[in-house]
């Protein structure tokens, strides 16, 4: 299928979906999953940040808008955390265009490395944007 | 003799009425004056016939003065003869009478020009004095109008001095018309900008009218917020003009209105917009990628037929989809919430991203599009995230109108060092000359192009027009039906500050 697969002795990159739609949530994992990525979901900041935390992704794909701690919150808390943390790849995913102040605060001080609205990116060019972000390690 | 002279006897009726008199003597100033000749021995009535009718006063005055010997003297018109006479008589022997004449015709005519003089002046001196009444009532009117308006009201001298601050200025900044009336507007009144920065003296917009550096500040999304002494403040939108007379600055008004409440709604608007497109971008991006994952073929086989409707969804949510970025930036440029982050951006960069973007589109209608984009051009003050929007709806507008095989010329070149040039021109529909005025309006689309294309929204001029205005540019266009269009944007090269 994918060329992820045939290198079967190096360990596949962890992908973290942190988003609160299920249907949105399952649809990247199977694509990702497709093309030869692990991944773990969380369905809001709380629980994304205890699985990042844990298991350590190679990059987090992140919403913003969610129910008791939202995308921002939780990359927060990552920056202002251990150093692993300060330097994961965030790529905030959302629908919610960057009008607010409040988010480009928050694109100002924590340096996520995209910030991409799902409406305007089909799921291959996300895959291609995530691999070329892993390729930067 | 200077006069004219007549020396006449006096006839009189049954009843002693004076009815007619002869000549018995005149001089040539009598023939010259009267134009009559050869008067001599006869009656005034064959002379000057209906001269008893005409005037009169003649006879009457004649008949006076023969029978009682007092002298008389009078004015009188004689139509007959269309002369103005000064008429001295006086009686040497009762019955008869002697008259001297004096032609008045100038006089007469200097008097009568006088009382019109005097008459249109008395006119004109009524006319002023309504008028002046007028002028005062209205300004006693102002004055109270003024006074009483909702809005904050003050204004100043040449020298920044307050000299009229109005009840709902007092009320809004706490302050008493008696102990600021007099006082330098700097020392009364402290501003800050949406920010939340003092602003300097020399760039407050009283001190701006007063110098005559800019009449209205206009204030959609430009606002200030006035400190009271107290330390509280409150958001303010406002306006100043000078005042002119004789072309000298003699003074400046501004009026302040508190927007506290038109912010919050505003807020509130935006925070519903934001969330009313991000809810509705979430559905339409499920639709997006399972269909995409169909059509990849990662679940599966799909048969042409599967394919090809599969691709009308995918296009129709794809509409979908832009249809809400459009709406919500429309909204956004009403609510005046496009964050505009100006910063140093390369144009032609982004001219040749948006180029990109329509690669596919350009391909698929078999366009032929020739750039020239001179590299000295300087670089742009402007907002990265809003300005693409400005290509990216002129260069769809171009390609969607264009014929199949059409031209597209996409240039940009530097204007005199001070503004940069954008052209982006096509040889397709063009727009109808009686639409043309409406081209930038919301919703609007052409007739001509309703008929051939369905989608279009009829926004994507009116956000670029807002984006380039608001980065201080110009845009305009010259189109003919069905030969084609030319889009121009000419922008600051130094950019703008808002």
């Amino acid at each position: 299928m994918s060329s992820a697969d045939s290198k079967s002795n190096k360990k596949a990159f962890l992908i973290e979906i942190v988003e609160d739609d299920a249907s949105l949530a399952n649809v990247l994992q199977d694509k990702f999953k497709l093309e030869g990525f692990d991944v773990s979901i969380a369905k809001e900041g709380e629980e994304g940040l205890a699985i990042a935390l844990s298991k350590r992704p190679d990059l987090i794909l992140l919403d913003i808008m969610m129910p008791k701690m939202d995308g921002l919150e939780m990359m927060k808390k990552l920056r202002n955390g251990d150093e692993w943390g300060k330097n994961v790849p965030i790529i905030l995913l959302t629908n919610l265009s960057a009008d607010d102040e409040r988010i480009n605060w928050a694109i100002a001080e924590n340096a996520p490395a995209y910030y991409l609205m799902k409406s305007n990116w089909t799921i291959n060019d996300l895959v291609d944007k995530i691999r070329e972000r892993l390729s930067r390690k | 003799m200077l006069d004219g002279f007549a020396y006449c006897q006096m006839i009189f009726d049954a009843q002693g009425r004076p009815v007619d008199f002869i000549y018995l003597l005149v001089n040539k100033k009598f023939n010259e004056l009267t134009g009559l000749k050869g008067v001599v021995g006869k009656k005034v009535t064959e002379v000057i016939p209906g001269i008893g009718k005409d005037n009169p006063e003649i006879l009457e005055v004649y008949g006076r003065v023969a029978s009682t010997g007092v002298p008389e003297k009078f004015e009188t018109y004689v139509k007959r003869l269309d002369v103005w006479l000064l008429i001295s008589v006086y009686s040497p022997k009762k019955g008869f009478f002697a008259a001297l004449f004096e032609d008045i015709h100038i006089q007469k005519k200097v008097e009568m020009d006088l009382a019109n003089e005097t008459l249109a002046i008395r006119n004109l001196l009524s006319d002023i004095k309504i008028q002046k009444n007028e002028v005062e009532t209205a300004k006693v009117k102002e004055e109270t109008a003024l006074l009483a308006i909702g809005d904050g009201l003050l204004s100043t001298d040449e020298n920044g001095k307050i000299t009229l601050i109005n009840k709902t200025a007092e009320n809004l900044l706490n302050l008493r018309s008696e102990d600021v009336v007099g006082k330098s507007y700097s020392e009364v009144i402290t501003i800050e900008n949406e920010k939340n920065v003092i602003v300097p003296l020399d760039k407050r917009p009283i001190k701006l009218a007063l110098t005559g550096i800019t009449t209205n500040t206009n204030h959609s999304g430009f606002f200030y917020y006035y400190l009271r002494k107290d330390k509280t403040k409150f958001p303010a939108a406002m306006t100043v003009t000078p005042i002119i007379l004789n072309n000298k600055v003699i003074g400046a008004i501004e009026i302040f209105r508190d927007i506290t409440k038109e912010k919050e709604i505003n807020k509130a608007k935006t925070e519903f917009v934001s969330l009313a497109s991000h809810q509705l971008r979430t559905p339409l991006t499920a639709i997006s990628w399972y269909t995409e994952m169909i059509l990849n073929g990662d679940v599966g086989k799909v048969h042409a037929q599967q394919k090809k409707y599969l691709e009308e969804v995918y296009h129709g949510n794809r509409r979908m989809v832009e249809l809400v970025n459009t709406l919500l930036n429309v909204s956004r440029i009403e609510l005046g919430t496009f964050v505009i982050k100006q910063e140093p951006v390369d144009v032609i960069a982004m001219a040749e991203s948006s180029l990109d973007e329509q690669k596919f589109n350009i391909q698929h209608r078999n366009l032929k599009i020739t750039t020239n984009f001179d590299k000295n051009v300087p670089q742009l003050l402007a907002d990265p995230k809003t300005f693409p929007l400005v290509f990216q709806n002129i260069l769809s507008n171009a390609i969607d109108y264009s014929y199949s095989g059409g031209k597209i010329d996409f240039s940009i070149e530097n204007d005199k060092g001070k503004n940069i040039l954008i052209k982006i021109s096509d040889n397709g529909l063009g727009i109808p000359k009686n639409q043309q005025h409406q081209i930038f309006t919301k919703l609007f689309r052409a007739d001509n192009i309703i008929d051939k294309n369905t989608d279009g929204t009829g926004l994507g001029l009116y956000i670029a027009k807002s984006i380039v205005e608001s980065s201080g540019g110009k845009i305009w266009f010259e189109s003919e039906e069905n030969k084609g269009s030319t889009f121009f944007i000419s922008l600051p090269a130094d950019g703008q500050k808002k």
